[in-house]
């Protein structure tokens, strides 16, 4: 399979204090790819250096088949991006800033940024500066869609606005997945938006990429146990345990959570003598929060 | 019928989009020949990655409940009256399981469960 992304060794500085570090991005051509990480972890910045936007100390960036920065040009005429900030001209109405992002690209589908027009209910006379943040979001989401691009590279598309925006903008962007088979890059830290949709996961901390596998990887490799009679030191356990803490007062024994659990081993707790209770499947979010836990802090284990 | 699918649940999205299929196809509502909503169509409604109805569709085919037609949808098709009582049995055992699952982590026991649905049952006969 070829990768939409693709990095190799990059390494980016912006200042003393911040630092990508040998980022190894693979976006699976076709996958609808999550990029999370939490806030200042370095989201916006990677999205920067796949596009163009900034140079990298070293490494490799090739997107779309293209080799970025150098020939950034060939790549921006396939991608479509919705940035985390909008660059728009406030003086312009939604119509003339439409034609004037349509004279960059020739794949522009006037007739569906029409139809989009509509969908969104935006209206053509309206003077860009005075959209609410939910016109921007829709009016950003349309100009990206309606350049029909191979790929879409979105940095947090529908961060501040609400429920019934967000839905009207993410199904669009799904319809156009659908119809044209096209990659998307979307950063978010609304995890459980993601959860929906993306068959890729990528998570970054602190310029590291800290995991990157498909979602049902991701989701089925991480279980929270709760264990009666735990014994003080677990020993060697078949599973990696990454925290283990005291239960929540309503249910008695410890709280583990653990990675790369499989049914058969819950033999391991009568080999200990202890009760395995409750095996809880983590969802997106659950499990994201975890593995940063464990990131941060690996042989940290609470009793 | 689709709408209530829950992306937090450790079933698989796809599992959950078949498995409603399943049922509607055992108990009568969906008919054979009638078509099942466009991979585009329910993708963008359910808001869900296309793939994943695509792997939703190819189960139920693999599993004989559907024909997806090359560019022109995918069908109900005849499914034998003995496979769709077997299909609601195994409906109804996972129904249970789940159940006695969230029962479990309660800390309610087989017998409660088994007293209070005799009893619902009772209530409910006319």
């Amino acid at each position: 399979m070829s990768n939409a992304i693709e990095t190799r060794d990059l390494v980016y500085r912006a200042g003393t204090t911040f630092e990508i570090t040998d980022l190894a991005l693979n976006v699976p051509t076709g996958s609808i790819y999550g990029f999370l990480g939490p806030n200042g972890s370095g989201k916006t910045t990677t999205i920067r250096l796949l596009l163009g936007l900034l140079r990298p100390v070293r490494g490799r960036i090739q997107v779309v088949g293209r080799q970025v920065p150098r020939e950034a040009h060939l790549m921006l005429a396939r991608t479509g991006y919705v940035p985390e900030r909008p660059h728009l001209y406030p003086t312009l109405t939604i119509d003339e800033a439409m034609r004037f992002h349509a004279a960059f690209y020739p794949t522009w589908d006037t007739k569906w940024a029409d139809e989009l027009l509509v969908t969104f209910r935006l209206d053509r006379s309206r003077r860009v500066g005075k959209m609410s943040k939910g016109e921007t979001g829709k009016f950003m989401m349309l100009l990206a869609l309606a350049q029909r691009p191979e790929l879409l590279i979105l940095d947090e598309p529908t961060d501040g606005l609400d429920p019934v925006v967000r839905r009207e903008v993410l199904m669009a962007l799904i319809e156009y997945v659908a119809e044209r088979q096209a990659t998307v890059f979307i950063s978010s830290h609304l995890v459980h938006e993601l959860e929906r949709f993306c068959n890729w996961v990528g998570v970054l901390d602190n310029g590291r990429l800290v995991a990157e596998l498909p979602m049902h990887a991701f989701k089925n490799g991480i279980k929270r146990l709760r264990v009666h009679h735990p014994p003080s030191t677990p020993g060697d356990t078949p599973f990696v345990l990454l925290s283990r803490e005291a239960g929540d007062g309503l249910s008695a024994g410890e709280v583990w959570v653990v990675r790369g659990w499989q049914a058969t081993m819950s033999q391991y707790f009568d080999g200990i003598g202890a009760q395995l209770r409750e095996v809880v499947d983590l969802d997106l979010e659950e499990g994201f929060v975890e593995m940063l836990r464990t990131f941060r802090h690996p042989v940290e284990v609470h009793s | 019928m689709f709408d209530e699918i829950d992306p937090r649940s450790p079933t698989p999205l796809y599992d959950q989009i078949a498995s409603r299929v399943r049922v509607a196809v055992a108990s009568g509502d969906f008919r054979p020949g009638e078509s099942l909503p466009s991979v585009r169509g329910l993708a963008t409604r359910l808001r869900v990655n296309p793939a994943t109805v695509v792997q939703a569709y190819r189960a139920l085919e693999q599993e004989g409940f559907v024909e997806m037609r090359q560019g022109a949808g995918t069908y109900v098709r005849e499914v034998a009256e003995e496979r769709r009582g077997r299909e609601r049995d195994e409906q109804a055992l996972r129904m249970v399981r789940d159940l006695l699952a969230d029962a479990a982590r309660f800390g309610i026991g087989a017998d409660a469960i088994a007293s209070a649905l005799r009893q619902e049952l009772r209530s409910e006969a006319p």
